[in-house]
């Protein structure tokens, strides 16, 4: 088979963790496989940059030196374990500290331009895969596997100039890494490539946004029209629910694009949903996979909508730190365009809206916003929709959370939804509001924050996901 | 007056009848048009000749005649300048890629289309290469730089093919097409036909009359005809496919046997590009009924579509040759000068 493997920050957190993925890559060449490796930074490099990004372009410098010393111990060590020919360690060392020069330099000139674009940010945050990378193919090469490292850039990954989130030109994309890749696997050469980064037209470096190493993998999956995309982590697979709500949580073994897209909407952190869109179409398998539980299978996300007749809804997701605003006043009825008005102003701020209801009375709108949103979000409805406009009141609560169900055997089943709320009404819990998409995929509402857990804990009961 | 700056990289023939043709009809264009074409720069192998201003296209011509090179040009001349190097920095409205085909990677006519798309030029290309091998990328590149990327002189030459499926049966629905996209193998075909000589001795013929090169293999084993079928499959059916997705056989193994038994069977041999329904794409020898539109002779082209309401169409007509394929480029230029100024009416 034709394979990606795609390795998160914890499965590469160190030397140790290196070696080990690495002895899991050499296992899956030997049986016959073509593989090829997606590397994301280290655990908390990322981060790290994000915030050294922002204390340089506020003209800091003093912080340089000790940042970059602290990433080179970090990274030297993790080589020194990971990378046992002492040859290729050299190498891979000189790798190592030739980029944290470059970066030290950079983040020197961004403290006295005192700013951050966007396209200098994600320039800066393109060194912690392009740190990472060079460790596993090292590994790799000096335990014999022969193994060469590119960046998204140089693999061919072309995007748009949105940077900070870039989308791939997958047409163009396709053409250059079969160009590159293609030829290296030829060779029986495992190609190495960072994740997250790529680059525009122009060859400037760009991001693929959060979960961007899962996009790589997609984008490189589809480019080179692989059997299928394994994305190795730090869990068994998607679980039904979060095993510290419930811990009778189980392993889904199999979900189709659609319910893991809703999932991945609703905070099952497994994968980018981006990801699972760009795969959809070429219909290429993704396996979601254990790194220090290989031999599990893990979930496979296909396009196959396999629906036992026992599980009706498949995974229950809890996002905490929600709010709830509601909109109300009868001057919003019959009045085209308010929800646009409301929704655009969200929109300006760059608040993200959860979820929507509005009665058919058309009297109120609620919607929920991530809670750490919620002052913006009052500040601007108020100053643009109340003072006999549009509403007369702007009501809000900080203390709720939403529970979401997923899965596709809520399609056309009727009688789920009064499941659900007896289930939830046996606990004496209030639901304050409720959605459900129309493709009936997924229902979600929202109760009290106190209320979250328990209300997880008897929906996983009621649809029997602990069997 | 629309002045549209053009750079024309390539000059060859076809480069060549391009500014013949603008010569010719200059004054036409102006008075039923409204453009105004000027050449700001033309490369060659051997350098560019540059003027902002637009370029002396009589003085251009002679220049190339008498010293071989452009860029001998005393006044205008530049030697050893790179093409992509002109693209980038010039400004123009369009390029006119001219080169030769090149199908094993496309370049340097590759190089030179995205660095055209990058700078925000349209382009006109003749060029099959880049198209057979990269056409689905090429074109997202273009829209993505929200610039046109035209192609008619890549088939059919002088005969509007591409223009007659994607406009005249716009509304209808082309399910599948076939047809006879290179010139030169049906001038063999024909010839061992009807004057019942050998493969070898009609490719020789072929190539004395100037219709195959020295070495005619583009031709005989079918990639002219596959390049042309890929460019045709991306356009019309939506398909994003390139050359390798191409099933190919040439003529090279056809016996005067082979065709004197398509003969007794009321038909002929001829080398038949295919898209089937459901993308299948295959370039090889075929029998084709001789009461059939597609059963042309001698060196034109035929292409058949099949569309789901109006039933078979056949578009006829000569494939080839360095004027008519320069009336195409100057169809694809109107037709930018179009765009443009509808973009600019409702911008």
């Amino acid at each position: 088979m034709k394979l990606i493997m795609k390795f998160g920050g914890t499965s590469v957190a160190d030397g140790e963790r290196i070696s080990h993925v690495c002895n899991i890559i050499e296992k899956y060449l030997k049986q016959g496989n073509k593989v090829v490796v997606v590397v994301s930074a280290l655990a908390g490099v990322t981060d790290q940059l994000v915030k050294a990004c922002g204390l340089a372009g506020k003209g800091e410098k003093e912080f340089i030196k000790g940042f970059i010393e602290e990433l080179k111990k970090r990274h030297l060590e993790t080589c020194r374990v990971a990378v046992k020919d002492e040859g290729v360690c050299r190498l891979t060392e000189k790798t190592v500290e030739d980029t944290l020069l470059e970066l030290e330099n950079v983040l020197v000139g961004v403290s006295y331009l005192r700013e951050v674009t966007p396209r200098i940010k994600d320039y800066i945050l393109s060194f912690g895969e392009r740190l990472s990378t060079p460790i596993v193919c090292g590994a790799l090469n000096s335990m014999g596997v022969k193994a060469e490292w590119f960046t998204g850039k140089d693999a061919g990954i072309v995007t748009d100039s949105n940077f900070g989130g870039a989308r791939p030109l997958m047409e163009t994309t396709t053409h250059q890494v079969k160009a590159r890749l293609q030829k290296v696997l030829d060779e029986n050469i495992t190609p190495v490539v960072t994740g997250f980064i790529a680059a525009d037209q122009n060859g400037v470096i760009t991001t693929l946004g959060r979960g961007g190493s899962d996009c790589t993998a997609s984008i490189l999956g589809v480019a080179l029209d692989v059997d299928e995309i394994w994305i190795w982590t730090d869990v068994d697979g998607i679980m039904t629910t979060d095993p510290k709500i419930e811990p009778k949580a189980k392993v889904i073994p199999q979900i189709s694009y659609m319910e893991a897209m809703e999932m991945a909407y609703f905070g099952a952190k497994m994968m980018h949903p981006g990801a699972i869109e760009i795969v959809m179409g070429k219909r290429i398998p993704i396996r979601v996979k254990n790194t220090f539980n290989p031999e599990n299978p893990g979930t496979l996300i296909s396009s196959e909508q396999k629906v036992e007749s026992t599980s009706i809804v498949k995974a229950i997701s809890l996002i905490r730190k929600a709010a709830l605003i509601t909109v109300e006043g009868a001057a919003m009825f019959g009045v085209p365009g308010t929800a646009a008005k409301i929704f655009s102003l969200l929109g300006e701020k760059n608040i993200n809206v959860l979820m929507i209801s509005q009665s058919s009375s058309e009297a109120n709108i609620s919607f929920v916003v991530p809670r750490d949103t919620l002052e913006d979000a009052l500040s601007i409805l108020e100053v643009k929709l109340l003072g006999g406009k549009i509403a007369r009141e702007i009501k809000a609560e900080d203390d709720i959370c939403v529970i979401a169900l997923v899965g596709a055997g809520m399609v056309g089943t009727p009688g789920v939804a009064a499941r659900v709320f007896s289930a939830v009404g046996r606990e004496k819990i209030n639901v304050r509001m409720i959605a459900q998409g129309s493709s009936e995929l997924n229902i979600s509402f929202v109760v009290k924050e106190a209320d979250g857990e328990r209300a997880v804990k008897a929906l996983h009961k009621e649809f029997g996901l602990e069997k | 007056m629309f002045r549209m700056r053009i750079i024309l990289v390539g000059f060859g023939v076809v480069g060549q009848s391009l500014v013949k043709l603008l010569l010719m009809r200059g004054k036409e264009l102006a008075e039923d048009f409204k453009i105004h074409p000027k050449i700001v720069a033309v490369v060659d192998s051997g350098g560019a000749s540059l003027n902002l201003k637009g370029l002396n296209l009589g003085r251009v011509l002679a220049v190339k005649k008498e010293k071989g090179s452009v860029a001998m040009d005393e006044e205008c001349g530049v030697k050893t300048v790179k093409a992509s190097k002109i693209i980038e920095e010039v400004e123009a409205e369009v390029v006119v890629e001219a080169t030769p085909t090149n199908i094993v990677d496309g370049e340097p006519a590759l190089t030179h289309i995205k660095t055209a798309l990058k700078t925000g030029k349209h382009v006109v290309t003749t060029n099959k290469g880049p198209l057979a091998l990269a056409m689905p990328a090429l074109m997202e590149l273009a829209e993505y730089n929200n610039v046109l990327l035209r192609f008619s002189g890549c088939v059919g030459g002088g005969t509007p093919i591409l223009d007659f499926a994607k406009k005249c049966l716009q509304g209808d629905k082309i399910l599948s097409f076939r047809g006879i996209l290179n010139g030169t193998t049906n001038y063999i075909l024909t010839k061992m036909t009807y004057e019942n000589i050998s493969f070898e001795d009609a490719l020789a013929e072929a190539q004395k009359a100037g219709y195959a090169e020295t070495d005619p293999s583009m031709d005989v084993d079918g990639y002219d005809s596959a390049c042309k079928l890929v460019i045709l499959a991306n356009w019309i059916l939506g398909l994003k496919t390139v050359l390798k997705d191409v099933k190919i056989e040439g003529i090279r193994k056809i016996t005067l046997k082979d065709v004197r038994d398509a003969l007794d069977k009321g038909c002929e041999v001829k080398l038949i590009a295919s898209a089937e329904e459901g993308g299948n794409l295959k370039v090889s020898p075929q029998l084709i009924p001789r009461s059939h539109p597609l059963c042309v002779g001698g060196v034109l082209n035929a292409v058949t579509f099949v569309s789901k309401y109006a039933g078979e169409e056949t578009v006829i007509g000569r494939g080839a040759g360095g004027i008519e394929t320069a009336s195409a480029i100057l169809r694809d230029l109107l037709a930018i000068k179009q765009d443009i100024s509808l973009r600019s009416t409702y911008s």
